[in-house]
């Protein structure tokens, strides 16, 4: 309707030659500047938290996982992973994938850059090593205790891996499974192990029930320390995974968690 | 800043604190102090490696020297000592034959000889064969010029033959 009252309306203006307006034309585009809208503040931030903060985060548990404190002189320890730890921390990256915590088209694409498949590369590498950390880090050194919490982490998650997860699903059974394999490492066996001394035969008298535990179950003897760092360890892993977005590409944000 | 320079920094600060993470791991310090002297002791370690690769690898002359002194006023560990710095990569004849001669010299007996030394004395003495085939001493004050000539004196003292019980072998030099 209104288009048509428009048209019927007369031309009451002057017509200009072809010309001329086309000058108008070039002197109007002359006067517009293309402003060039500074990135957001938030963009620059998420890519700071994923470039960033992420692997550092978690090359700092790749750091603190296998850092042990001697219980008789309080000296470093760093103990290297086990095999099993390798195993166990390609079972999870793969969970991770299932679950669609990491969704692969979302971090390795060949639409990206290589500068960003590269960094995205370095962040899951990070997220590899401090995976098999952390698992460094719960898994008793020796003995059997070794062996029968390491059946339990693989029982775990071999059963995850054939289970239907989401993410936050996921998330909330990672944080139990480490929470409790934190609690019978630092706390039970821990409470088990005897104090370090210069006599063997004073220790036994002193602590009996704590000396045949420490020899039955092959216990190392760590500082009190020990549970601190590796707490921290858990802490900024599971601080990690929280903040690692499900994809990088720029569509896909509301996949962050 | 943009996207790219911070996928730049964040490889690059990755890829070091990664490098670090694993350079403690290997060196295993027991205490912070610790840490600045196996860093040290790597980066010495590496360098000369690079020189080995690029082959422009030499030996610490003033260390040889100083080897080179000690060994002749007999004082074999200490020669040994120097003669292993000049030359950490084990790649210069001249020093392991040096090397070898120390371990004979000291190992060597008028009655008997030790064994346990005269066998890292055969250890390098292989290892100068491997580095050069024909490699001939040029040290007048050495009778035994060539490794050759060491590696028999080696194996001949540690045989056990009833030469050994002949009482004019008193009498005889250390060559």
């Amino acid at each position: 309707m209104e288009e048509t009252k428009i048209e019927n309306e007369a031309v009451t203006g002057e017509l200009l030659p072809a010309d001329e307006h086309e000058d108008l034309a070039v002197n109007k585009s002359s006067g517009i500047a293309v402003a060039v809208l500074p990135e957001p503040t938030s963009s620059n931030q998420r890519f700071f938290l994923r470039y960033i903060a992420l692997p550092f985060s978690f090359i700092t548990v790749a750091l603190l996982g296998g850092l042990r404190l001697n219980g008789a002189d309080s000296s470093l320890i760093f103990l290297k992973p086990p095999l099993l730890c390798l195993i166990f921390s390609a079972i999870m990256l793969a969970l991770f994938f299932r679950a669609g915590l990491i969704r692969m088209d979302g971090w390795f694409s060949e639409e990206f850059s290589m500068l960003k498949n590269l960094a995205n590369g370095a962040v899951l590498a990070a997220l590899f090593a401090a995976t098999a950390q952390l698992f460094n880090s719960l898994l008793p050194e020796q003995g059997l205790p070794f062996w029968v919490v390491g059946f339990c982490f693989f029982w775990t998650l071999w059963n995850n891996l054939f289970a239907e997860f989401d993410t936050k699903k996921l998330l909330r059974s990672l944080g139990g499974l480490f929470g409790l394999a934190f609690v019978v490492k630092y706390l039970v066996l821990a409470n088990l192990t005897a104090p370090a001394s210069d006599s063997w035969l004073r220790s036994i008298f002193e602590n009996p029930g704590k000396e045949a535990f420490t020899w039955a179950l092959d216990l190392p003897r760590f500082s009190a320390g020990t549970g601190y760092i590796q707490f921290f360890a858990i802490t900024f892993y599971l601080l990690g995974l929280f903040l690692l977005p499900a994809s990088t590409r720029d569509s896909d944000h509301h996949y962050e968690i | 800043m943009n996207e790219k320079y911070i996928q730049i920094l964040g490889v690059v600060l990755t890829f070091l604190y990664g490098a670090f993470v694993v350079f403690l791991y290997a060196a295993e310090p027991r205490s912070l102090e610790e840490i600045s002297m196996k860093a040290r002791s790597t980066v010495e370690s590496a360098m000369t490696k690079g020189q080995v690769m690029t082959g422009t690898y030499e030996i610490d002359s003033s260390k040889f020297n100083e080897g080179l002194q000690a060994f002749r006023q007999d004082n074999f560990i200490a020669a040994r000592d120097s003669l292993s710095r000049a030359d950490p990569e084990k790649r210069d004849a001249k020093t392991q034959f040096y090397i070898a001669y120390s371990f004979y010299r000291q190992g060597w007996g008028r009655v008997s000889n030790d064994d346990a030394l005269f066998k890292q004395a055969l250890e390098s003495v292989l290892r100068v064969t491997t580095i050069d085939p024909n490699f001939r001493s040029d040290d007048a004050n050495l009778q035994l010029r060539t490794p050759a000539e060491l590696r028999n004196e080696l194996e001949e003292g540690m045989k056990v033959t009833i030469d050994d019980f002949n009482p004019l072998r008193l009498v005889r030099e250390r060559k």
